[in-house]
């Protein structure tokens, strides 16, 4: 391994700027399924995290869970699960507005 | 420890993935469409397979094996054993392998660079010319993935993906209903397949076995070693558990090679270009199926669900071959004997004839790329004609297509001196042993065998006289019809040339024309001994040999009488025209020509009742649950409740309390302005809402933080 790869921080940074990628991702764009990756980066941002942390702590023989690494599985059956309803919901979205624009989504505003 | 064929087999299949990805993001920007990044990457794996191959000869042991596997997610602290170690493995059989995909699928590529494109040179599809080359690419390499994997659950990815490039290469001209169609049918049947080989997995890996702790691994010297020592032996749910997990492994190829009953997908899949016929549907993806039941072999073994296994093998091949003599579509045709010499691997391998299986895979997987390939050259030359009865007399026209496609009929019909006549043969002495010398109640097997010879002569011929010789019955296309480009050609010559028998039956040690066998192929050749591993008895006991020893002479004699008498009557009818095809036809009842024209009504159950009568009503009652209970029963009567509560809220308290005491009475201008502000807040736009989120986090986190 090289000195990149040992370093804890290299990994905090790049899910940093995944997460931020996401954020704006999610924020600017103006389709569902923009958006919709968006959000996926920020959970693979997260699940990133956890399994960094398990491995500095296997390393430095802290504690010897699996937690980040069980999290992590977590979030890639989730982030599949949620893609499968997030398609679904869109593909409702279009055949009902013609549009994946979120903002014309609005039916239901007072 | 990493030596060099496991870092050249883990690099195999990451060149085309590789290309894939520039071929994906890039591919319609480069010269050429980028036809050559595919074709170039394939070609170094290529290469890499050949060294691969060379070093297996070099070593010539039976027992060669080189594998490097690192633990990919290790959880054995929360459950012990729970390890997923994921690599490499290189021993005879793979580097056989890899070397025929490799060169296969180089070859292929090769044809493609011709075949997409029209008879001006350009691309026939346009920009869809690189995305081809990319699914090809993808394709290749989850097929070279599949074949290095030293553990069934790269295996089981790489398959899947296998399956999704089926779909995508199927359905490549998607402007056509029929096309998309049959894209959709091959995934959604190879599913039901991948289900039970999934469900397979999961058991062998989590269940707990004899003795008392799971498998947790699932590469391949684990599960030989666990069955080895016999932890096998417990019951689920009152059946055996090698059995229960066999027979869902079994699943898989079932569904992935095209067997009975899952073979409805196989003929349809010809929607799809041909050159993708020739790798996916006849050398590559449909035998990974076969390589599965060969890799698990000593669990089908201890599971003792062989006989099982070779009578499915067996009824695939007569039912399959019996629909061929029937089609007028050249690549229908071809399919259907696809299907047919897929039912004869698997049907070794439940006679306990792996090495048979496996060579039929490699002989069939040569002969069948370069018969695919050469219907493409004809199709290319008929200006996209596919029905046979409108061809005829074409070998003067293409004589190169032509001799390459006689050579590998040849081949695939069983003739000495070709490849199709050693491995078919191997295949159907082990079957005369089995159903005629050891087990007579099972007579059906070497009968379907020996019969499906037969008519793979006949139907193979068939298509032989119709397409090249007689007259030509369209005029106008035969005028126009002319021998393909270069790059078509070569790698039909390669094939034929491979379609010898030499190539199988040298014994190396010997030299190749050492042995005495060299011409029926007996045990003695280099292929036999590598792939021969001494602990896959298939339970039979010491006579087994002996039995082989007797079958091989009628044996041979059966199946060379059978494929002449297919071919003779072949001539008879098509190519001497003595006897005419109708009369033929008139011998068989109304109901026989009913059941075969309808392919036995599989479609018809499948759609008609399975779909439409099952799965639909029920798929209906669902949707009706969901609308009454869940959207008019508890969505709808919340919204009732709300509603009620609104009504007696909004007089009592809205209007009295609030409007006429409190906002009145306070003055409605400060409960006014501050309404306004916060409705800016609620205005449906979920962005904004989630900007709002963000930025409060962000608030919070930062004043947290300082």
């Amino acid at each position: 391994m090289n000195g990149l790869a040992n370093n804890f921080s290299f990994y905090l940074i790049i899910s940093a700027i995944m997460f931020a990628f996401g954020v704006v991702t999610a924020l600017s764009r103006k389709n569902a399924i923009g958006i919709f990756m968006g959000v996926e980066l920020i959970l693979n941002a997260a699940a990133l995290n956890f399994v960094a942390v398990r491995l500095f702590q296997a390393k430095a023989a802290l504690s010897p869970t699996q937690d980040g690494a069980v999290f992590a599985l977590f979030i890639i059956i989730m982030a599949a699960i949620e893609a499968a309803v997030a398609l679904a919901i869109v593909l409702r979205m279009f055949s009902i507005k013609r549009s994946i624009d979120p903002d014309k989504m609005a039916r239901l505003r007072g | 420890m990493m030596t060099t064929n496991t870092c050249l087999a883990l690099w195999i299949p990451v060149f085309p993935l590789i290309a894939y990805f520039v071929q994906a993001f890039v591919g319609k920007k480069l010269p050429r469409m980028g036809d050559w990044v595919s074709l170039g990457a394939i070609f170094i794996s290529f290469l890499c397979a050949t060294k691969i191959l060379f070093s297996m000869f070099a070593n010539f042991n039976p027992g060669w094996v080189e594998s490097w596997h690192f633990t990919w997610l290790d959880l054995s602290s929360i459950k012990t054993p729970f390890k997923l170690e994921i690599g490499v493995r290189v021993d005879n059989m793979s580097a056989i392998m890899l070397f025929m995909v490799t060169m296969c699928s180089t070859l292929i590529h090769l044809f493609s660079t011709g075949y997409m494109r029209d008879h001006h040179g350009k691309p026939a599809d346009g920009y869809r010319y690189a995305s081809f080359f990319a699914y090809l690419s993808l394709f290749t390499a989850a097929m070279l993935g599949l074949v290095v994997s030293d553990n069934l659950f790269t295996l089981f990815m790489c398959w899947e993906l296998m399956g999704l490039c089926s779909y995508l290469l199927i359905g490549f001209y998607r402007e056509k209903v029929s096309a998309a169609n049959a894209s959709l049918k091959a995934f959604m049947t190879t599913r039901v397949g991948d289900t039970g080989l999934f469900l397979g997995l999961v058991m062998l890996f989590a269940l707990p076995l004899a003795n008392g702790q799971a498998l947790g691994s699932l590469r391949f010297d684990d599960i030989y070693a666990a069955i080895q020592g016999g932890f096998f032996n417990f019951t689920i749910g009152g059946f055996n558990a090698a059995t229960v997990i066999g027979l869902l492994i079994f699943c898989g190829t079932v569904g992935k090679s095209a067997q009975f009953p899952l073979q409805v997908w196989l003929p349809d899949a010809m929607e799809g270009p041909t050159p993708v016929s020739a790798l996916i549907h006849a050398a590559t993806m449909v035998a990974a199926g076969v390589y599965l039941i060969l890799r698990t072999f000593p669990l089908l073994e201890a599971g003792g669900i062989l006989t099982f296994i070779a009578y499915v093998g067996a009824i695939t091949a007569l039912l399959a071959a019996i629909i061929a003599i029937k089609q007028n579509d050249i690549k229908k045709i071809l399919a259907y004997s696809t299907l047919s010499q897929l039912g004869y691997m698997v049907m070794a391998v439940g006679l306990g004839a792996y090495q048979a299986s496996f060579m039929h895979l490699i002989t069939h997987a040569l002969f069948k790329a370069c018969l695919f390939m050469g219907s493409g050259a004809v199709i290319y030359a008929m200006h996209h004609e596919q029905d046979i009865r409108k061809m005829g007399g074409l070998r003067k026209k293409i004589p190169i297509t032509f001799a390459c496609m006689l050579i590998a009929t040849l081949a695939i019909s069983g003739v000495p001196f070709f490849s199709g006549f050693v491995s078919k043969d191997k295949i159907l002495v082990a079957a005369y042993a089995f159903g005629v010398i050891a087990n007579p109640q099972h007579f059906f097997i070497p009968f379907a065998g020996f019969l499906t010879a037969g008519l793979t002569g006949f139907y193979m011929f068939r298509l032989i006289f119709k397409t090249f010789f007689g007259e030509p019955h369209d005029h106008h296309h035969y005028e126009e019809a002319h021998e393909v480009s270069f790059n078509m050609f070569v790698p039909l010559v390669v094939l034929a040339g491979l379609s010898f028998s030499v190539f199988f039956t040298g014994s190396l040690t010997g030299g190749i024309f050492g042995e005495s066998d060299f011409i029926l192929g007996g045990a003695n050749n280099w292929f036999e001994t590598l792939v021969t591993n001494a602990s896959f008895t298939a339970g039979h006991g010491a006579e087994w040999a002996e039995h082989l020893h007797h079958a091989h002479i009628p044996g041979m004699m059966f199946s060379l009488l059978l494929a002449g008498v297919g071919i003779a009557f072949s001539y008879i009818v098509y190519g001497a025209k003595k006897v005419s095809s109708d009369s033929l036809s008139k011998l068989w009842p109304d109901f026989v020509h009913k059941a075969i024209d309808n392919l036995y009504y599989f479609d018809w159950f499948y759609i008609k009742i399975l779909i439409q009568k099952l799965f639909m009503p029920f798929a209906a009652l669902c949707a009706l649950f969901d609308d009454r209970v869940i959207d008019q029963g508890a969505v709808d009567g919340v919204k009732d409740v709300t509603q009620v509560v609104k009504d007696v809220a909004g007089i009592l308290v809205d209007d009295v309390v609030i409007d006429g005491v409190l906002v009145d009475g306070m003055g409605g201008a400060v409960p006014a302005a501050f309404g306004a502000s916060l409705r800016t807040l609620q205005n449906g736009r979920i962005q904004r809402y989630l900007l709002v989120a963000v930025a409060v986090l962000t608030v919070v986190l930062l004043w947290r933080g300082l």
